[in-house]
């Protein structure tokens, strides 16, 4: 997709110079964003207008094939168009599919943790209450109905427990495979303690705990591969 | 050395005393054995995992109802035994040091126990609605009979409840279809042979196309894809 400048999504801006926001489409964006929500283990924030400027660029592009196809055009140019849209739309759907599967991995921990909550679009929001209701009652009807009172939650092992004790969470130490972006410094990468900076410099790759480098995702200065 | 003639095993667990009487030895402590591994508390549960993680994964092995069951009964046991330690505690009060002690961690077992048992039992049912939500990606509305069988009442509720909430989310989004596209697209058209009968006008994407058994077409990827799930297409890849 050649058209539409991006005009900074919320989680890429203040970071870029103005000369590389011209020069980044909606198709890296979107190319950019799903690699990180594929790679990361816990579900980053929705890019909404992107997701919306994506569908409707897809829509134009569709009523463009239309178009040539009324008028005759060359197949071959059609076909590449077609091509286009193809992919766009695999990057797009791929993007929602994986936010979705994270959602129902982890829906309990999403919904107990207000920062995680905020991140999901209003739909998925609504997908999550529903999967949530859905799962408690399967739980409920198999399991928990039928212990006494005190070992009903779903979310503790019984009410001795002072935290939520059965409630699976993301793998924030997880090492992930990034890659900068810009010229970074020293970064102190693990929380060891030790005098450890890593010197990171622009494109180079590296294996790092997910933890460590998340606020750097978050700003869009690494990329996770 | 000749074997003893006579085996008196007496085994004493929780509050049941049985006594065996066995001529064979082999036959006794095999015997023994499997009236231990019948009593442990928390193997019965741990039976239901493994046969969890040993199916293959994606797959689903029948809803094992039986030793279902019997963990639940076995954690119902742990709730009348504890609630009996905990009220013999309060009637006694302080009295004597050395059984007040046996009583509480007999009540600390009990209640470990279950909680052991709880937490194998909801790995259970949560592992497999992990699977049957996977399947939701699937299969649409309509599960194939074969997989049915496997799920208990309550887990086809939930796989039908769940992929109307899956649908619903696409609905939301203007009808966004998620379920395809599963594979990053290539060619947009792909050959395909028909594996069953799907019908003879079949109007799709682009063409009016006849789904006859057997056929050999050139389709649009997104046309196929949905075929190809429910095991109607295959891919042909030269």
């Amino acid at each position: 997709m050649e058209s539409g400048s991006g005009d900074g999504t919320g989680g890429f801006s203040g970071v870029d110079d103005y000369e590389t926001l011209i020069s980044t489409t909606d198709a890296d964006l979107l190319k950019r964003s799903w690699r990180n929500e594929k790679a990361a283990p816990e579900i980053l924030q929705f890019q909404s207008s992107l997701v919306q400027r994506s569908r409707e660029q897809i829509q134009l592009m569709e009523e463009t094939v239309e178009e040539l196809v009324t008028n005759d055009e060359d197949p071959l140019t059609i076909s590449l168009y077609q091509m286009d849209i193809d992919r766009t739309m695999f990057l797009l759907r791929s993007y929602l599919r994986t936010r979705l599967q994270k959602i129902e991995k982890f829906m309990f921990h999403i919904q107990k943790t207000a920062d995680l909550w905020t991140r999901l679009s209003r739909q998925e929001q609504k997908f999550a209450k529903r999967s949530i209701e859905d799962m408690k009652q399967h739980l409920e009807q198999s399991v928990l109905s039928k212990f006494p009172e005190r070992y009903q939650s779903h979310l503790k092992q019984s009410v001795i427990s002072e935290e939520d004790d059965m409630v699976p969470e993301p793998k924030l130490d997880a090492f992930v495979i990034c890659r900068t972006r810009k010229f970074l410094g020293a970064l102190p990468v693990d929380d060891s303690g030790e005098e450890n900076p890593l010197d990171m410099y622009a494109g180079d790759i590296y294996a790092l705990r997910y933890k460590s480098i998340k606020p750097l995702i978050e700003s869009g200065q690494l990329d996770l591969v | 050395m000749s074997k003893p003639k006579h085996n008196f095993v007496v085994s004493q667990l929780g509050h049941e005393t049985k006594i065996y009487k066995f001529y064979d030895h082999e036959q006794c402590t095999s015997q023994l054995r499997d009236y231990l591994n019948s009593k442990m508390y928390g193997r019965k549960a741990s039976q239901l995992l493994k046969e969890f993680v040993n199916s293959e994964s994606g797959q689903l092995t029948g809803f094992n109802n039986d030793v279902f069951a019997e963990v639940i009964e076995e954690c119902n046991g742990h709730v009348l035994q504890l609630e009996a330690l905990l009220r013999k505690k309060q009637v006694e009060g302080s009295s004597d040091q050395t059984s007040k002690n046996a009583d509480h961690f007999g009540a600390l077992i009990h209640h470990l126990s279950f909680v052991r048992n709880k937490r194998c039992l909801m790995a259970y049912v949560y592992n497999r609605a992990e699977v049957i939500q996977n399947l939701g990606w699937t299969f649409k509305r309509d599960l194939p009979d074969a997989i049915k069988e496997k799920l208990s009442s309550s887990e086809k509720e939930y796989f039908e409840k769940h992929s109307a909430t899956l649908q619903s989310y696409m609905s939301d989004l203007n009808d966004l279809d998620l379920a395809i596209d599963m594979v990053p697209p290539k060619d947009p058209y792909i050959k395909v042979r028909v594996l069953e009968e799907i019908g003879n006008e079949v109007v799709l994407s682009d063409q009016v196309a006849n789904l006859a058994m057997h056929a050999i077409l050139f389709l649009k990827r997104n046309d196929a894809e949905s075929y190809i799930s429910q095991g109607k297409m295959e891919e042909l890849t030269s």
